[in-house]
């Protein structure tokens, strides 16, 4: 595919705005706690558009249009029962811990709430996670930036980077924010042409009927076996392991998009964050999982619209957009989607390079380091963080280029200490009686069981390291009942050691666990500023698509 | 320069621009070839009206903010 002159031009425009954000904003960072927490000055419907744009990273376009392509209309779970329910529950009931708190981030708020060993835990896998989130995301910008438009490998890499650095560091996590709000925009508008145009092009919506196989039309039709769906996955794992212990484990607990809900200017404004959030979230398939399934279409009618094949001889689904984007749009718009796209990888970049040097600054340097120090020294340890953060993040990028397997491992033993995450938070905000000592340990064997479920069962040829037990139908039923195993053996093991521990003094939990901080009065505010009142309805919404779709 | 602060202002203004692009391309540049030459058009039509109404919306929003 060839660029012409219109088509750089906006990708230029792009990356002047992008820049002109960070210069701008630049007059504002006074102090280490404007440049990681934005001051908590930032209106609602920037973190609500942030909250979801944290998550629309590339790997989520590319993955999801992937998936759609894969397991057709039953990916709509990862959106409608993997993500809805756990946002309006982190907006209704974990929010208020998290920003009443006081706590600058998620593991300061397990120091708060159990004790430093269990902070360091989150902290450490938490920092480590996001640089290799950050460098994943480089490399895959420039794979797919070499593939399409021939672009050099190393130049994408250095472009991409040095633009992320330079709004980064000007501008702190609110450059990052605004990013991600315009990055928002771009993905929506420019991605819903092409979702016209390819709808268009399949013979609308009786087109894709009549194509697309009716199994990859239908959410729930094909879930009573694992055997009669196209995502390989039996009832009980998907809505335990993704729609409760994933979706919960990653909305609630993951503390790049938690981060977003804690810079809004009150407690309201936090917990209403992530419930506005979830109406685009849940609106998101139109514009990320369709194409995946007009694509499939598109295959049967018309040519040019088959996936290449990967290096292994297997169908590169993660293909389908790029593949559509250069077949359908004329050079002009297809400049507008490939800005979108690269918009994207950098923010995808920026959200996790953003979350890393704050839990580096206030859950590392300043726990662990240097306890006591002026604002001007902690901005200026954020700021250098962010510059090692891109140096690290590319170094990853290199690594991921030359070694594939290592890359896999670590995505592995990430996905092991994530699995029993939300188990260590729900008791520790629902149970007075949880102790530190019950949470590290339950959170240790939470992790060891999930890597021992993934060493003794196999599916697709993955897994079972150390002898094979069960073979589970698809790679995706895999991971979802690892997760929820993990979660159960995390939840088993901190109530039993919390037994029989001591557990902490219940004047030193107060904002901090439920049943022990006094509940708000909500009843003078109108009905659209009441978290729960929103949340049902969002609640209600989704109900109504699962049973159009079902 | 102040106006840059405003997030909506600065949306507002990449559409427009961006708009503005897809709509001088589309006229000075014939891609009539193509099966969908007038997509530009419309896209650009649509990122400008949106762009505008963002822009709007900051000017309007500005005295309820401060």
């Amino acid at each position: 595919m060839q660029l012409v002159f219109i088509d750089y031009a906006v990708i230029a425009v792009y990356f002047l705005f992008v820049v002109t954000i960070g210069y701008v904003l630049k007059k504002k960072i006074k102090t280490g706690n404007d440049f990681l927490m934005s001051n908590k000055s930032i209106p609602l419907w920037i973190t609500s558009l942030a909250f979801i744009s944290a998550n629309l990273g590339a790997q989520e376009v590319l993955g999801m249009a992937a998936n759609g392509a894969k397991y057709g209309l039953y990916t709509v779970h990862f959106y409608w029962l993997g993500a809805a329910l756990a946002m309006i529950f982190l907006g209704v009931f974990m929010m208020p811990f998290y920003y009443g708190s006081k706590a600058r981030s998620v593991p300061e708020y397990l120091a708060l709430r159990y004790d430093e060993k269990t902070r360091g835990f989150n902290a450490f896998s938490f920092a480590a996670m996001t640089i290799f989130s950050s460098g994943v995301s480089l490399y895959a910008l420039a794979m797919l930036m070499n593939v399409i438009l021939g672009w050099n490998f190393d130049f994408s890499i250095w472009m991409a980077a040095g633009i992320v650095l330079v709004y980064t560091y000007l501008g702190g996590l609110t450059s990052a924010v605004y990013n991600e709000v315009l990055q928002f925009f771009l993905i929506v508008l420019g991605i819903a042409p092409l979702v016209y145009l390819g709808l268009d092009k399949a013979g609308g919506i009786e087109g894709i009927l009549h194509n697309v196989d009716n199994a990859k039309l239908h959410m729930w039709k094909g879930m009573a076996s694992a055997e009669t769906n196209p995502m390989g996955v039996d009832a009980f794992s998907l809505v335990f392991g993704l729609g409760f212990v994933l979706a919960f484990g990653y909305w609630c607990t993951d503390f790049l998009v938690v981060q977003r809900a804690m810079i809004s200017k009150n407690l309201n404004a936090a917990q209403r964050t992530p419930i506005i959030a979830s109406i685009p979230k849940i609106l998101m398939p139109a514009i990320v999982i369709l194409p995946g399934i007009i694509i499939l279409a598109l295959q049967k009618t018309s040519v040019g619209f088959n996936l290449p094949v990967n290096a292994n001889g297997e169908t590169d689904y993660n293909m389908v957009l790029p593949t559509l984007l250069t077949n359908l749009y004329p050079n002009g718009i297809l400049g507008v989607g490939i800005t979108a796209l690269i918009a994207s990888f950098m923010s995808g970049m920026a959200g996790n390079v953003t979350a890393f040097n704050t839990v580096f600054t206030f859950d590392i340097y300043q726990a662990y380091i240097k306890k006591e120090a002026t604002e001007k020294h902690y901005l200026m340890v954020g700021k250098a963080t962010t510059v090692v953060g891109i140096i690290l993040s590319i170094a990853t990028a290199y690594v991921a280029k030359g070694y594939n397997s290592i890359m896999d491992l670590l995505q592995l033993v990430f996905g092991f200490v994530n699995a029993p995450l939300f188990a260590t938070f729900l008791l520790g905000m629902f149970w007075k009686r949880t102790t530190a000592n019950g949470a590290f340990f339950g959170l240790l064997s939470g992790t060891v069981g999930a890597a021992l479920a993934h060493g003794l069962t196999t599916a697709e040829g993955k897994g079972g390291w150390i002898m094979n037990l069960h073979t589970y139908y698809s790679g995706t039923s895999h991971a979802f009942n690892i997760a929820w195993i993990a979660f159960v053996i995390c939840f088993i093991v901190t109530v039993l050691v919390s037994l029989f521990t001591k557990p902490k003094p219940e004047n030193s939990l107060v904002g901090l666990v439920y049943s022990l901080t006094p509940k708000q009065n909500d009843k003078a505010k109108v009905w659209y500023k009441n978290p729960l009142v929103l949340g049902v309805i969002v609640l209600i919404t989704t109900l109504i698509l699962n049973i159009i779709f079902y | 320069m102040k106006k840059l602060f405003d997030l909506r202002f600065v949306i507002g203004l990449f559409f427009a621009v961006v708009g503005l692009l897809l709509i001088i391309y589309h006229f000075a540049v014939s891609t009539k070839q193509l099966d969908h030459h007038s997509i530009n058009f419309y896209s650009g039509i649509i990122y400008l009206l949106f762009g505008l109404v963002m822009i709007i919306v900051s000017y309007k929003n500005k005295l309820s903010d401060s």
